[in-house]
Order: structure tokens, then C-alpha cells, then sequence
């Protein structure tokens, strides 16, 4: 079946005399039929990993095993591997049919009679029947993105492999054919490996997420434990929009300090922290609340320096009373909270929600409670 | 801004003044001098080939009596010239397809392989490049540096033993030189083959290319129902280049078939010596040859203008 396992793969490039490490060592196990995503900034080896599954690019080392066999020396080929690219990649000269018939015709021995019907079966999946006389050019950017994800799924492969499918359409487009991929990844059951950059996309869409920074594996998890439990500063920082505030602090005690204010621990966190005395406090914006008064354990008194209204809630801009001017973080209210610019309030920081990462290695020493 | 507004909207006649106007003040002194500059361009340029083509059309008095690009009268009109070239080249013009035709195809077939090798394979850069390099070392190979070398070559190849099955059925054994002409032209025009069908595969999306890979294709495969579908543009400017160069070379002709009496003379060679006797020369059938001879490049640009102009934007 269609497991796919990463064993410490590695990808180097020779750049002059030198070498450039895009993939460092990835281990991912992929259960058959799951869809994970892999997410990063641009750069951080994400592409380079799908390509070398899909083997576009060799591997310098490590292993990977389809089904519990090596495929490292395999032609892409023979991998029994479906790709949709960004750009959709299909081809201009044939038809629609054409073009979802190629890797049937070139893969297998099917004759004429059962490529026709297996194309017109998943032209039907797709709702692209009607178009399958037309050529790439008479289409649309999503009927485009709808045949290139047809070609992929009428060969029935052990794995899609899906490089960023999405970016190339509009918004609103975009979200309505998230939902349909993954309907129609549900459907198949087949294992899914989806590159994006949007950390939206790897929130909504994956069973899990494979979060990559600098050709290193951060983390493999659930979108929500990758959300409340970050393995280190990164992927708290990445997964999650606004992001997460950060402070630099040090551990004084059952203080921690920071530059501008001063945050008190309770002895269940300090155990967390251990003897780290050079801490990050993150807390996300939605974590943020306002306080009536200033008289609680962790409120602050903030100055509020720029509103953006979205509608159901506010992103506020906030400043630490003695913070200099500039030095944001955000927090986000209720959309019917009456907040503007120059206004003082308080807020509060509660301690269940915070956060706390290694100020050196950025590892997550302790993370906000969960109520079961 | 209604008075704006209506002169942009407004109607034929309301507008009419303006646009008179304005049409005026287009008409100055420096576009007079620019378009009769052109005017006097185009003559420049078209005046011999007018004056070639009313030559052809006039007898012997006609051409000693008016100026070369005054059309014949009714009394120096003639068709004699055009009938007579047709019969002194018709058979060059059969050899000459005979190895321009071959030659042409090959040429562009073998370049776009080469192109498509050095291209969308996945060989290692540090042996395409070589491999590249060569090609376009191959484009600054002037003609007039192999002739001897390529003579000699052809000297010692047994050519005419290994075509004597050819010969056994009739076939005059000067055709062994079409032969030599064919693989001449191939080897010669190849180099610039390729780095045009290069170019031009660069270009294609590689992760088109990518996409024919992973749904199971080889590499023969992929040219054969991807590249070579896609490369109409660039084999007609490849075709047209390489028909019209190996139609016109004269230099490989004489060399290689040598005499205008061969059975196998290119329509080059016979045109050199056409109309030219001890009595002087014969111009109008001289002209008349010359755009005979030309008649199958022409054609061959008509045939693929639409994709020449593509293939030349790319």
C-alpha cells in the first residue's frame, strides 16, 4: 500500500567550490491515505523534497521507501507517482482527453476502450466532461488547475505529489478548491504529499503538517498540535495568522523580566523551565484579553496604537505603557469591542495560555494548557 | 469636463473639425522627409529586382534598345527567354531537389535531436557542455576553409563501389556527387541547427517535461509525442534557412560535382554558365534562369510563412 517513508534525506547542491545543503536529514512516515502537507518559507527545501519523491532530483543521502521498498534509484517513471505542478504543466498541443490519457497510455497496458472510460470517469469526478475536446489554451486558470488534477488522478498512483496547486488562482477560487481537494483526497484515499507555502492551506487541509525551515524538519504533527504545542520558536511563529507575540525575557527567580514588564510564574510552570534562564514568552494574539482593571497577577497597561478592523474582530496594535513607540504586538478583540487608536487600556496575559521557548535554541521548553 | 467629455463622446460631425485638424498638425515637415526617405528606400532596393524581372520578358533588341527597368513594349515582349531557361535548368532544377530536399530534413531532424539532448535530458551539465561547445564551433567553420580538406575526404571514401547497386539499374554514376551533397550539407548545417532548436527547447517548460516523465513516458517517447509536436515553429525557420543555404550554395557544387555537363549538375552550376557565350552575354536569359532558380525558395517561405514568423518570435 501506498506508505511513503523519509529516512533521513538529504539534498546538497554544489555551488562553486562550496555546497548548499537544501534538505538536512528529513525523516517523514506517511500512513497510506494520509494527506500531509509540507509547509515552509520559500527556500526552506520543501519543493526540493517533493522532487526528489517524485525523482526529479537524485539524493545526495538518506532513503525512500514506497510501499516498504527503496525507491532511491527508481526512474520517476517507474514510481507509480502522480505530480500536479504550479504551473499546471500540461500539454499545450493535445486535448483535454489527451492530455488526462498520456500517462495512461504511456504507463500501462490499457487498451483504448478502458482509457476512455477510465478518463471520462475521472472528467466526471473533476466536472470537466464537457470540456474534453478543448485544448489547454481554450481554458481557464481553474479549469486548468481542474484537468491538471485530473491528469493526475485517472492513473490511480500510489501518491499524489501536489507542488503548490493552488497559488496560481484568485482567492475565492482558492479556498472553494481546498475544499474540493481534500473531498476528493478523502474520496481516493490515496497518500497525499502537498507542498505549500501558505500556512493556511497546511491548516485546513492536512491530516498532518510537516513544517520545514532551512532544509530541517521542525516538526510533524496535527494542524492543532503544531498550533497549541509548538516544537520550538519557528513553528510557533509560522503556523498561525497574526502570528504569535514574542518577548525576550530572563528568568529571575518566579519572575521572568523583560524589558519593559515583569511576568510572574506559577511552580508548575517554573518546573517546565528547569534551570533556562535566557527565555522567549509567546503569546497569540487571540490569547490576549481585555481587562477591566489593572489589579490581576499578569494584566498590563498598554497604549493602543493602530486598529484594523477585519469585521468579526479587531487586530490591534498594542504598546506596553513604557514600551518606545513602535515596539507593537498584537492582540485581537471581538469585532464589536470599541477600541481606537491612543486609547489606554489593560490587558491581560494569562498564564495557561503563554508559551515559553529555549532563548537560545528556540526549543519549546513549556506550552499553553489544553482543557481536555 | 462636459466640454471634455463631449469631444471624446461626441459625434462624427461634432467632432469632425477637430479631427481634420488634428490630422494636419500630424503632417509635419519631419514626417514628409521620413516617409520619402522610405519611398526612396523601397526603390533602392526593388529597382533590380523590377529591372530582372522586365529583362526577362524582352528580346534582344528590347534589352539593347531601353533602359534595363523600362517594361517591354508590345514588339520586344517575349516569353522566348523564360521557355528557353526552363529547358537549360529543368533538370538542374530535379538534382538540385535532390539533395536540397534530403539535406534540408535531415539537417533539421538530426539538430533538433541534438537540441533535445543537450537540453531537456537529464545527462549531466559537464557533458552537455562540451558537447555544445563543439556544435558552435561548428557554426564559425567557413566554407572556403574545408574545401580541400573536404575534396580529399571524399576522394577516399569508395563511394562509388558501395552505390554500384545504383548504378546496375541505370542510374548515371555521377549522382554519387548528389550523394556527397546531401551528407556535406547535413554535417555542414547542422551545428546551426541545433543551437536554434536549443534555443528554442530551453525555452519549453521544463516542468511540462517533468510532467511527461512522471506519467511513465521515456525520453524517446517524450520527444516524439511532447517536443516534436511542439516544435512546428522552429522547423520552419530551421527548414526555410537550410533549403534556401543548400539551394544556393554554389561553393559545395563545385567542388563536389565540378561541371555544369554533369549528369547531376545542380541548377547552380548550370546557371552560372547560362546565356553567357563568345558572343556576349544574354541578359534576359540570364534573368529569366536566375528567377527560375529562385522559384523553390520562394515557395518554401510562402509554404511555411505563418509558422516562420512564430518560430523567429520565439
Amino acid at each position: 500500500m501506498g506508505t511513503l517513508e523519509l529516512d533521513g534525506v538529504t539534498k546538497v547542491f554544489p555551488d562553486g567550490d562550496g555546497e548548499i545543503v537544501a534538505v538536512d536529514g528529513v525523516d517523514i512516515e506517511m500512513r497510506d491515505g494520509e494527506f500531509l502537507v509540507v509547509v515552509g518559507p520559500s527556500g526552506c527545501g520543501k519543493s526540493t523534497t517533493l522532487r526528489m519523491v517524485a525523482g526529479l532530483e537524485t539524493i545526495s543521502s538518506g532513503e525512500i521507501r514506497l510501499a516498504g521498498q527503496r525507491i532511491n534509484d527508481v526512474k520517476p517513471q517507474h514510481r507509480d507517482i502522480a505530480m500536479v505542478f504550479q504551473s499546471y504543466a500540461l500539454y499545450p498541443h493535445m486535448t483535454v482527453e489527451g492530455n488526462m490519457a498520456f500517462g495512461l497510455e504511456e504507463s500501462t497496458d490499457l487498451s483504448d476502450g478502458e482509457i476512455e472510460t477510465r478518463v471520462a470517469d475521472a472528467a466526471e469526478t473533476m466536472g470537466i466532461a464537457e470540456l474534453l475536446d478543448r485544448k489547454p489554451a481554450d481554458l481557464s486558470g481553474g479549469q486548468r488547475q481542474r484537468v491538471a488534477l485530473g491528469r493526475a488522478i485517472v492513473r490511480d498512483p500510489e501518491v499524489f505529489l501536489m507542488d503548490e496547486p493552488l497559488s496560481n488562482l484568485d482567492a475565492k477560487l482558492r479556498s472553494e478548491m481546498r475544499t474540493e481537494l481534500q473531498r476528493l483526497q478523502d474520496e481516493l484515499d490515496v497518500t497525499t504529499m502537498y507542498v505549500t507555502h501558505d500556512q493556511t492551506e497546511a491548516m485546513t487541509m492536512g491530516d498532518r503538517i510537516a513544517i520545514l525551515n532551512a532544509g530541517e524538519l521542525q516538526q510533524v504533527a496535527t494542524p492543532l498540535e503544531c498550533y497549541h504545542e509548538p516544537a520550538n520558536r519557528f513553528v510557533a511563529g509560522f503556523i498561525g495568522d497574526p502570528s504569535m507575540n514574542f518577548f525576550p525575557v530572563e528568568r529571575d527567580g518566579e519572575t521572568l523580566v523583560g524589558d519593559v514588564f515583569d511576568y510572574s510564574l506559577s511552580a508548575s510552570t517554573l518546573d517546565d523551565v528547569g534551570d533556562v534562564t535566557d527565555l522567549t514568552l509567546g503569546i497569540r494574539p487571540e490569547d490576549i484579553a481585555l481587562a477591566g482593571d489593572s489589579t490581576g497577577d499578569h494584566t498590563f497597561s498598554t497604549v493602543v496604537e493602530v486598529v484594523e478592523p477585519m469585521g468579526d474582530e479587531n487586530t490591534v496594535y498594542l504598546r506596553f505603557a513604557d514600551a518606545p513607540e513602535g515596539e507593537t504586538f498584537i492582540a485581537t478583540v471581538g469585532g464589536l469591542q470599541q477600541v481606537s487608536a491612543g486609547d489606554e487600556i489593560t490587558v491581560e496575559i494569562p498564564e495557561e495560555t503563554v508559551h515559553l521557548f529555549d532563548g537560545t535554541s528556540g526549543e519549546a521548553v513549556h506550552n499553553r494548557e489544553i482543557d481536555e | 469636463m462636459s466640454n471634455d467629455a463631449r469631444t471624446d463622446g461626441g459625434t462624427v460631425t461634432e467632432a469632425d473639425p477637430g479631427a481634420s485638424a488634428g490630422l494636419l498638425a500630424g503632417i509635419d515637415g519631419y514626417r514628409v522627409l521620413l516617409y520619402l526617405g522610405l519611398l526612396g528606400m523601397l526603390t533602392f532596393f526593388l529597382i533590380p529586382i523590377e529591372s530582372g524581372l522586365v529583362t526577362s520578358f524582352k528580346n534582344p533588341s528590347g534589352v539593347s534598345g531601353s533602359l534595363p527597368f523600362a517594361p517591354p513594349t508590345g514588339g520586344t515582349f517575349t516569353f522566348e527567354k523564360w521557355r528557353a531557361a526552363f529547358d537549360a535548368l529543368g533538370r538542374g532544377l530535379i538534382n538540385s531537389a535532390l539533395y536540397a530536399i534530403p539535406a534540408t530534413v535531415i539537417s533539421a531532424l538530426l539538430g533538433s535531436f541534438a537540441a533535445y539532448g543537450i537540453t531537456q535530458s537529464d545527462w549531466k551539465q559537464k557533458y552537455k557542455a562540451p558537447v555544445l561547445a563543439l556544435f558552435v564551433a561548428g557554426i564559425f567553420i567557413p566554407y572556403q576553409a574545408v574545401l580541400v580538406p573536404l575534396s580529399q575526404f571524399w576522394s577516399m571514401v569508395p563511394l562509388q563501389e558501395w552505390l554500384g547497386f545504383l548504378w546496375a539499374l541505370g542510374i548515371n554514376n555521377d549522382y554519387a556527387g548528389v550523394v556527397e551533397l546531401v551528407v556535406t550539407h547535413v554535417a555542414y548545417g547542422l551545428p546551426i541547427c541545433t543551437v536554434l532548436f536549443r534555443s528554442y527547447y530551453k525555452n519549453m517548460s521544463e516542468e511540462m517535461i517533468e510532467a511527461a516523465r512522471l506519467d511513465g513516458a521515456s525520453i524517446r517517447r517524450i520527444y516524439r509525442r511532447i517536443v516534436l509536436p511542439l516544435s512546428g515553429p522552429m522547423f520552419a525557420v530551421v527548414l526555410i534557412y537550410q533549403f534556401t543555404q543548400i539551394w544556393n550554395d554554389l561553393l559545395f557544387t563545385l567542388v563536389l560535382v565540378q561541371t555544369e555537363s554533369s549528369a547531376a549538375a545542380p541548377i547552380v552550376l548550370i546557371l552560372a554558365g547560362l546565356g553567357t557565350s563568345l558572343e556576349g552575354q544574354d541578359f534576359a536569359l540570364r534573368m529569366a534562369g536566375a528567377f527560375i532558380a529562385a522559384l523553390p525558395t520562394l515557395a518554401v517561405y510562402i509554404a511555411f510563412g505563418e509558422e516562420f514568423a512564430e518560430g523567429v518570435a520565439t
